[in-house]
């Protein structure tokens, strides 16, 4: 089912619907309101003053650096969505708000649907940090457990920490298909990772390889935009099905 | 939990004052004046209450590395606020208050990088709260 202003506001209606939704009136409004002014005006920039506004009554004198509740409200919105959808799995689209912003995007979770029994699996391992600096090792950390959360989104595809898949072979458990490897450097403010996806099932000969660069203004931001750039490669290399997009208004 | 916001929660309440209550009593100073009607929920005298907040923030920073402890507690904790009638709402300007608590007592040194640390464990804690007070029944104290 294509994505379009219908299906999107179906699904919203859905989740307004829920009982994590039906009891928190203004996290409700919130979501109503950034998604209604994505399909509506999709050029325009969402500001946390227009929210703080429109959802939370603030005047017009409301200053957000004196109160950030729409910082607030925004983080625990993340948090509700991610349990909502791990509650009810989306049938045709999830709504997600990016850290660092409030326009949604919508990522279609259909794709080219694999049979239930072709499920894939990857092995993914802490980041190697390539200093011996805390900072940076801080920071390979933080990103391998964004990169986690990312690609557990991705339908039909198993992540497996290194933990777990030590516990998997004292089971004699099946190996995982893929293995994602990932070396992280830092000069400066600039950051650069270099990615491998390599098959473990077959010949073990590489899938995918990127080489990723950003400028750290702010440490989650940097690590959830890197981890979302890594999760869309995944999941198109793997072809397991997911597109990020911006719903049409048509 | 992450280490980086662990160590940026950490950093961010060794910046605070020790001797006193002072960052918890602007908690509630900014908390009454962004929701007056929580005011009500509280007949304790707001210093004891003061002090009651700073304990539960050092135990929590005590803990951060034993996330199953702080789940129970925070579930705990939202229990008996669930009984004493704060609504999923109200958790919203709680948690303005306790942002800007950092804000007006360390000024420029709380960075915009253990802001958005609180940020995300504030959603934690309070969506813990939140799962806490649906999944108990209704006491009706005080706090």
């Amino acid at each position: 089912m294509p994505l379009n202003t219908a299906v999107v506001s179906h699904h919203l209606d859905q989740a307004l619907n829920s009982p994590l939704f039906r009891n928190a009136d203004r996290q409700a409004r919130f979501l109503r309101f950034v998604v209604d002014s994505a399909l509506h005006s999709p050029q325009s920039a969402i500001k946390e003053f227009d929210i703080g506004i429109a959802v939370y009554d603030r005047r017009s004198d409301y200053d957000p650096r004196m109160d950030p509740i729409v910082r607030v409200e925004a983080a625990r919105l993340r948090a509700r969505l991610r349990e909502y959808y791990e509650v009810t799995p989306p049938e045709h689209v999830r709504i997600e708000i990016p850290k660092g912003r409030y326009v949604p995007v919508f990522i279609s979770v259909e794709g080219d649907p694999a049979p239930v029994n072709t499920d894939l699996s990857v092995l993914v391992p802490p980041f190697r940090c390539l200093s011996a600096d805390p900072e940076d090792q801080n920071f390979c950390d933080g990103l391998t457990e964004e990169v986690l959360h990312k690609l557990a989104q991705i339908p039909r595809l198993r992540v497996i920490t290194e933990s777990v898949a030590a516990r998997l072979g004292q089971i004699d458990g099946p190996k995982p298909h893929y293995l994602l490897e990932a070396s992280v450097r830092r000069g400066g403010a600039e950051i650069r990772l270099v990615l491998h996806l390599m098959e473990l099932t077959g010949g073990g000969s590489t899938l995918f390889s990127n080489i990723y660069q950003a400028t750290i203004n702010n440490v989650f931001t940097t690590q959830e935009h890197l981890a979302d750039e890594i999760r869309r490669d995944i999941s198109s290399a793997l072809h397991v099905g997911e597109r990020v997009t911006r719903a049409s208004t048509s | 939990m992450d280490t980086t916001i662990i160590r940026y929660l950490r950093e961010s309440v060794a910046l605070l004052p020790r001797e006193n209550s002072g960052p918890a009593n602007e908690f509630y100073r900014r908390l009454f004046e962004l929701a007056p009607e929580v005011r009500r929920m509280f007949t304790r005298e707001i210093g004891l209450q003061a002090k009651k907040f700073s304990d539960m923030l050092a135990w929590v920073i005590a803990n951060l590395d034993h996330p199953d402890e702080l789940s129970s507690e925070m579930r705990a904790l939202g229990a008996r606020h669930g009984g004493y009638g704060v609504t999923i709402d109200q958790y919203a300007p709680i948690g303005s208050a306790l942002m800007w608590m950092f804000q007006h007592t360390l000024g420029d040194r709380f960075t915009p990088e253990m802001e958005e640390a609180w940020l995300e464990f504030y959603a934690f804690i309070s969506f813990e709260m939140e799962r806490g007070a649906r999944e108990a029944p209704a006491t009706g104290t005080h706090p």
